[in-house]
């Protein structure tokens, strides 16, 4: 659905984009995730049109990327209600009076919305604007969907509802791209992964296809001396090292698998 | 194009309902030149023939430009809230987007001047001569509240801040109102101030609003092509500035 080659974005001397290519397919939640200045917001800003590439070409469907919407953050009318919100992102969208009812239902019941819906959005919480935002971007189920740190700041009962309206939507069939620092967001969405480096994309996989050879950490306590940490591919053989030389009586044994924090740390560097 | 229209009368009627729970700069800027037309026009008239066409345009002028701050406030707004970019990202081109922004701004300019003119003529005395004259002075707001709806996008595209549009509109208009005769006027400022009134857009819009009260077609409508083009290359700046592709706003 997204196909991105070879992006490059400058801005004056700084190189925001450095030949970023990156496809997403249909039904696919792609995680974009990299150190602040790595490009992801700038790589979305190309992709909703924001800005011009200075090279390299994006589609969205086959077709310049006028079919993707983008929530790109916080941007609401703090004196418009949420339902004047939802009624003009439709009515742009093209929705209109069946069609539109039927939406803006969907997504109210989806993201929780109903307590709050005829109150101007200024009133309300960080978490309650956030659910308003994302709802604007869901509204007409697009084929391509962006979504810039749209957790940053939410509470639990934000983050869920709003995780949980994306899994329904990639299962309908949308492609998916979730620039985010939370890592576990993306392992909740089951999202495949994208790390992206000085405006690169510098890994590309399955959260299992990208942790293979990262080493696990094995932590093991003895009475009478000092905890041991060691890192290391073969967590099985090391454990059974340090457990001939444990001193005393075990107190304590942890095997930590690799994680998606392991991953970015070892690779964003 | 259906589509195009429907977007655009969204917009619009989203920001007629922004611009109803905001009316204060409005009522500030109707009542204020009202208090004023009433309190000098007994001195225009004892001044000068023609006193009450002259503080009656002549404040008109001053806070019909003052209310540039009413478009400024609306565009600038989008930038600071980041609405801006939100619609950008929408199906809606850019001339939708200022379309659908600027005709309530638009119609708030055209009621406060015709709220103005129809006091002007019931409690100052100021009436247009005869149905012609009341023709003239209908095409004469229509130019002007677009020359100035055009002033204030453009104005806001390049503002930073509220502070800084506050600053510009103020000072501006007050200075570009007063070269241009709507305080007192030219035939009174000094002989070496006088050759510069016609830089000013505000000499234009009184020449205009005052031909057209006395139903001189001419006079009214050279004054009308002046502000035209004006506003035309305003609105061009305005355009590029708010639709080029260049990334999320930042302001500050």
């Amino acid at each position: 659905m997204l196909h991105a080659d070879g992006v490059t974005k400058r801005f004056g001397t700084a190189v925001a984009l450095d030949g970023l290519s990156l496809d997403v397919a249909a039904g696919e939640i792609a995680g974009l995730v990299g150190h602040n200045g790595a490009g992801k917001s700038t790589f979305v800003d190309v992709v909703c049109g924001l800005l011009r590439p200075d090279a390299g070409t994006v589609r969205v469907g086959g077709r310049a990327p006028s079919a993707a919407r983008a929530d790109i953050g916080v941007a609401l009318y703090p004196s418009a209600t949420a339902a004047e919100h939802l009624a003009l992102f439709g009515r742009l969208a093209g929705l209109r009076r069946h069609a539109l009812a039927a939406a803006v239902a969907e997504v109210v019941d989806a993201l929780l919305l109903t307590d709050f819906l005829d109150r101007r959005v200024g009133l309300l919480s960080g978490g309650q604007q956030r659910r308003v935002q994302a709802a604007t971007a869901l509204l007409h189920r697009p084929a391509l969907l962006l979504l810039d740190e749209p957790t940053a700041g939410a509470d639990p009962q934000t983050r869920e509802s709003l995780l949980a309206a994306l899994r329904r939507r990639a299962a309908d069939g949308a492609a998916i791209l979730y620039a985010t620092h939370y890592l576990h967001e993306l392992a909740d969405l089951g999202a495949t992964i994208a790390v992206a480096r000085r405006g690169r994309i510098i890994a590309r996989g399955t959260s299992a296809q990208l942790l293979v050879g990262l080493p696990s950490e094995v932590r093991l306590r003895a009475e009478g001396a000092d905890e041991v940490r060691v890192r290391t591919t073969d967590p099985a053989g090391a454990l059974t090292a340090l457990l001939d030389r444990a001193p005393g009586t075990l107190r304590e044994v942890d095997i930590r698998k690799p994680s998606l924090d392991d991953l970015y740390r070892s690779l964003a560097g | 194009m259906t589509d195009s229209l429907l977007r655009i009368a969204a917009l619009a009627r989203h920001n007629a309902v922004l611009r109803r729970r905001d009316p204060g700069q409005f009522l500030s800027y109707l009542v204020m030149p009202m208090l004023l037309m009433s309190v000098l026009a007994p001195v225009f008239r004892r001044a000068a023939a023609g006193g009450s066409a002259q503080v009656v345009t002549g404040m008109l002028v001053i806070y019909s430009t003052l209310a540039l701050s009413i478009v400024g406030t609306a565009t600038l707004a989008e930038r600071v809230w980041h609405t801006w970019d939100r619609l950008r990202v929408t199906r809606a081109g850019g001339a939708e987007l200022l379309l659908g922004k600027t005709l309530p701004a638009y119609a708030v300019l055209l009621l406060q001047q015709a709220a103005l003119l129809t006091y002007g003529a019931v409690v100052v005395g100021a009436r247009p001569h005869g149905p012609a004259a009341c023709g003239l002075l209908a095409v004469a707001v229509a130019v002007w509240s677009a020359t100035l709806l055009a002033a204030g996008n453009a104005l806001a595209a390049v503002v930073r801040s509220f502070g800084e549009l506050g600053a510009a509109c103020d000072i501006g208009a007050l200075a570009f109102a007063t070269l241009g005769g709507a305080l007192v006027p030219t035939s009174m400022f000094p002989a070496w101030l006088r050759p510069a009134a016609p830089a000013s857009p505000g000499y234009w819009a009184l020449s205009m609003l005052q031909a057209a009260m006395r139903g001189d077609v001419h006079r009214t409508l050279v004054p009308a092509a002046v502000l035209l083009t004006a506003g035309l290359a305003a609105s061009a700046f305005a355009v590029r500035r708010l639709t080029r592709p260049r990334g999320r706003t930042t302001l500050l």
